[in-house]
């Protein structure tokens, strides 16, 4: 038992505190990478819907790739074919980690907005055409009537499919060890291979993905009851 | 044999030294995975030991060389180096043709042999295919070592097991006269309670590398023949000069390098 509390603690002899340096690193990518893949699936929907055939194109070709690649695939393109030959002419004395952080963020922004597009594309075609006559009706610029009548009610649409591609993306982060990043699961195999406890060390990333999952949902039921208010009040 | 390679030994050395005093500071970054012990891993407080790393350092010093280790998962270990994230990887790698399309390796820098052990009482002597006639030797099947085991002990009867611990147990129990592995598996089998059954024999010679394979070297980025130049210069000179036994000598009881090149 003892032996067991000393692995588990967080001290010099204990692998605790690298596997929350792992939770970290798992969080950190997450939350870095969802305000960008949240911004570039708005705009690769509103492209995908737009009347410019050309852009209607390039959305589309953008969902066919992404979406078809398996994401480990993805992540080493993006990583290495695109991140790393740039980063280093941009700045060549950048760490590897910074390198490869970034290069992470940016090939899980790239999956996860081709899938969030799609979400969204759904959640605009729920939304009838009266919404929108109905905001220039009362005057309202175009750029207006998006954000005031149509945004609100899109991300109530939007959420319960969104909330997935969130818990997807954390899980996802387990792949960025090949790429050089200490996540949870990289961690978890480090200790458990070193201290030859794997059952202890896997049973602890599972928790902790599961954790993580708790206090998302959580997040996200906070999130729905605060536009769902909204929605009722106008 | 023996005068040759001192020879070529003491010629290396210079040529070293005088690559030394003409070559400008050589920075390295070395790439490893850091979950393979004992040759390679990151410790509870995340430092890096093992093998792999002391051996890595020890050549840094001879190459007179900063080196910087980078970790890195096994599964992305090749793309890494390709795309310049580190220089080396030392890192237990083996050498194998497959992977000599994508990158370029050294010579080895070990080969952990064939060995073989006999229960403590045995009273087998040698490990040749005469000493061990008529005698039933217990091998993991689809491994090297039972192709090798077959091929070399033709009048021994050869008794193959799903896996190492299958045989483990059975010597244990003396239905086995002696088994067959690769010496770092049996070592730690040796080290562990189960163990106290058994003893070492001896590594059968010669291990054959059509069969073994050449064993770990350093894998660096294709058409660097400079750097594999000073690599291969470096392992000889730990070879020689000591420090490569010594650092043999922390971690297991037996060369780690196999037969020479």
């Amino acid at each position: 038992m003892q032996y067991y509390l000393t692995l588990l603690s967080f001290g010099p002899e204990g692998w605790m505190d690298d596997i929350f340096r792992g939770i970290a690193m798992t969080v950190g990518l997450a939350l870095a990478t969802l305000p960008f893949g949240l911004t570039v699936g708005f705009f690769v929907a509103l492209a995908k819907q737009s009347a410019e055939p050309s852009l209607r194109l390039a959305g589309n070709i953008y969902t066919t790739i992404f979406r078809g690649l398996p994401e480990l695939l993805t992540l080493f393109l993006v990583y290495f074919g695109i991140s790393v030959p740039l980063l280093s002419k941009v700045a060549p004395d950048a760490s590897p980690e910074i390198a490869s952080f970034l290069g992470g963020m940016f090939a899980l922004t790239v999956v996860f907005s081709s899938y969030a597009s799609e979400v969204f594309l759904g959640a605009f075609r729920v939304i009838p055409r009266g919404q929108y006559e109905g905001g220039y009706a009362i005057g309202l610029p175009h750029g207006k009537t998006m954000r005031l009548v149509v945004l609100p009610q899109l991300i109530r649409i939007a959420l319960p499919g969104l909330s997935n591609l969130w818990l997807i993306l954390l899980k996802d982060t387990a792949l960025v060890s090949a790429i050089g990043l200490s996540d949870i699961l990289r961690r978890a195999q480090i200790a458990s291979r070193v201290t030859k406890e794997s059952l202890l060390f896997y049973g602890i990333a599972c928790l902790i993905f599961l954790v993580l999952a708790i206090i998302s949902s959580i997040g996200i039921n906070k999130i729905e009851r605060s536009t769902n208010r909204q929605g009722a009040g106008r | 044999m023996r005068i040759g390679l001192r020879r070529a030994l003491a010629a290396s050395a210079a040529f070293l030294a005088i690559g030394a005093a003409q070559a400008q500071e050589l920075n390295l970054k070395i790439g490893t995975e850091g979950a393979y012990p004992p040759f390679n891993n990151l410790t509870a407080d995340g430092q890096l030991v093992g093998f792999d790393i002391d051996i890595a350092k020890a050549l840094c010093d001879e190459m007179k060389a900063k080196c910087e280790f980078v970790t890195q998962d096994w599964d992305g270990i090749i793309p890494a180096l390709q795309a310049g994230k580190f220089d080396a990887i030392i890192a237990s790698m083996s050498i194998t043709d497959e992977r000599k399309q994508k990158v370029d390796f050294t010579d080895k820098y070990y080969n952990t042999p064939s060995a073989i052990v006999v229960p403590k009482e045995s009273e087998l002597k040698g490990v040749a295919k005469e000493d061990l006639a008529g005698k039933t030797i217990g091998v993991a099947t689809s491994t090297t070592h039972y192709n090798y085991a077959e091929q070399t002990f033709t009048d021994s009867t050869i008794k193959g097991y799903p896996s190492s611990q299958e045989y483990m147990l059975d010597i244990a129990n003396g239905r086995l006269d002696a088994v067959e592995d690769d010496i770092v598996v049996l070592q730690t089998f040796l080290d562990s309670p189960e163990g106290a059954c058994c003893k070492l024999l001896g590594v059968p010679t010669p291990q054959p590398i059509e069969i073994f394979g050449p064993g770990a070297g350093i894998a660096l980025r294709k058409g660097e023949t400079d750097l594999a130049n000073k690599f291969n210069e470096a392992i000889k000179a730990i070879r020689s000069n000591g420090k490569y036994k010594e650092i043999n000598d922390k971690y297991f009881k037996f060369d780690v390098y196999g037969a020479e090149s």
